[in-house]
């Protein structure tokens, strides 16, 4: 919390909920580097498969919220929330679009908990969604590097200059060296071989991303998330079944717009307030967390946002990973569902994405070599820009 | 822009303007010189935009009342080196024009 925060009294989580909402269906398409149908029929498509999940009719839903970030850029379109209404032929429900930059899809699931939190919604659809394919890579970096501040943008820089910048200081910082960084990237690949939703379905080695193209130093094109197209969808819900899994607290916050104007490089000031905020709402912290989806754009931000959330000690995450305490089969698995780096990252989709693997490994639907054993309690971060804004949500299996 | 911003109130100091203190929430500011730096950390960037120096090496440098920042690294600097902020240099091409501003320098 800043000073100005503590003086302005501003609260730090929201009130702690007796019945809290649960998630009455999930589902997602399969994340891939190019899908050649468009934006809305993939919104529509991971829609119908939460609401077939949740075993119920399109028409219980009572409110709509898409997240997106940059359909217009993208694609060329906006007006995607009623879009989707009209396509799932609902009429007479609330529906809206959330942009929050890379973490708008968790910024659509905290829209449609407070909508139910809040007693305005019984059933609300949240669903994210990017189709990034239709823009070259040299437009999609333009497109991203635009959420920067003006004095960055001048610069030149870029998100995957951020990460090199933090990974240079960390691995200067502590012991940790260019090595342990890859087996981030290695492990998230390993468990998205595994996940038939994920856009790489390959597992690669140390050397893969030692030897792969040097982006910004020392990070190289194995330590960087991939643009993809998909869409993922959860169903919210006041009214659930016994078995469900809730929505213990899902909470934002944002930390400053230029990532310099920290006072220290390796600190993600949104992530570990939206974290505090979290725990403290559902009334449990980080030491009970069974299985995390870390917000991975670049292979460093998993070492960093673990450290923010209390999930590893301050300069000591890399030693978690060195150790395979976060492998599937570990003491915290980290990203079983391949993480952005793997599974994909279609902006707005992401958020979403994450409650969706969450909820899957919470409800014990995974096979084994997929599945996070006995798992509880997850939690799902979602970082906008790099550490602009962020979104933690905290599931819990029915007890 | 080689000067920070200094909060009236409590001093810290900010390159990025805005309108109240990231400490105490004070709405005055100076403009004073940044003064010399701290390297905090570097990379080199090969894959940038279009209209931007390629490859493009940046620096995190820290300067006294703490004031960060993010800016181009003109010589072959590493953690720990000292530097000051150097303006006038064309930083990005644009459809707009040329944007210039400060990269980091070697202090003497």
């Amino acid at each position: 919390m800043t000073a100005q925060h503590r003086d302005a009294g501003v609260p730090d989580a929201s009130p702690a909920l007796d019945d809290p909402p649960a998630i009455a269906g999930v589902g997602m398409t399969e994340f891939a580097s190019a899908d050649d149908r468009p934006l809305v029929d993939l919104l529509l498509a991971a829609a119908e498969r939460a609401i077939d999940d949740a075993e119920c009719d399109a028409s219980t839903v009572d409110s709509v919220h898409v997240g997106n970030m940059a359909a217009e850029a993208f694609n060329e379109r906006s007006g995607l929330a009623n879009a989707l209404t009209g396509s799932l032929g609902l009429t007479g429900v609330t529906a809206r679009r959330i942009e929050n930059t890379s973490a708008s899809g968790a910024s659509a699931v905290q829209s449609a908990f407070e909508a139910v939190a809040g007693g305005h919604s019984t059933y609300a659809l949240a669903v994210g969604g990017e189709k990034m394919s239709s823009a070259d890579t040299a437009t999609a970096t333009e497109i991203i590097s635009r959420i920067t501040h003006d004095r960055e943008y001048e610069q030149g820089v870029t998100l995957p200059s951020f990460g090199g910048l933090a990974a240079a200081a960390y691995l200067d910082a502590y012991d940790a060296d260019r090595t342990d960084l890859a087996r981030i990237s290695v492990k998230n690949h390993a468990n998205a071989a595994e996940n038939d939703y994920a856009q790489f379905r390959k597992r690669i080695d140390v050397e893969d991303v030692l030897d792969s193209p040097a982006v910004a130093s020392p990070l190289r094109l194995y330590d960087c998330c991939p643009t993809s197209d998909g869409a993922a969808a959860v169903l919210i819900t006041a009214e659930p079944t016994t078995d469900a899994v809730s929505v213990a607290a899902c909470e934002g916050a944002t930390g400053t717009h230029a990532v310099a104007d920290r006072t220290d490089p390796l600190e993600i000031e949104s992530v570990r307030l939206a974290g505090e905020y979290a725990y403290e709402t559902a009334g449990f912290g980080a030491e009970t967390i069974d299985v995390a989806c870390i917000h991975d754009a670049f292979s460093i931000l998993e070492w960093l946002e673990m450290e923010e959330l209390g999930l590893a000690p301050e300069g000591e995450a890399w030693r978690l990973t060195r150790d395979g305490e976060t492998a599937l089969d570990g003491e915290l698995p980290v990203n079983p569902g391949g993480g952005l780096k793997a599974r994909g990252h279609p902006l707005g989709a992401t958020g979403v994405s994450q409650v969706v693997e969450l909820v899957w490994q919470l409800r014990g639907d995974l096979p084994e070599g997929r599945a996070v054993d006995g798992a509880e309690r997850g939690l799902a971060v979602n970082v906008a820009g790099f550490g602009n804004n962020a979104v933690c949500t905290l599931l819990e299996a029915d007890a | 822009m080689t000067q920070l911003l200094e909060c009236r109130e409590c001093g810290r100091r900010t390159y990025y303007e805005k309108r109240r203190c990231l400490e105490c929430g004070g709405s005055e500011f100076d403009r004073v010189d940044a003064g010399r730096g701290e390297l905090r950390s570097v990379t080199t960037v090969h894959v940038t935009p279009e209209g931007v120096r390629e490859p493009n090496r940046l620096g995190l440098a820290a300067f006294p009342g703490g004031a960060n920042v993010v800016a181009q690294l003109d010589e072959d600097l590493t953690i720990g080196d000292a530097v000051r902020l150097q303006g006038g240099n064309d930083l990005r091409v644009t459809d707009d024009g040329t944007l210039r501003g400060a990269r980091l320098v070697a202090a003497e």
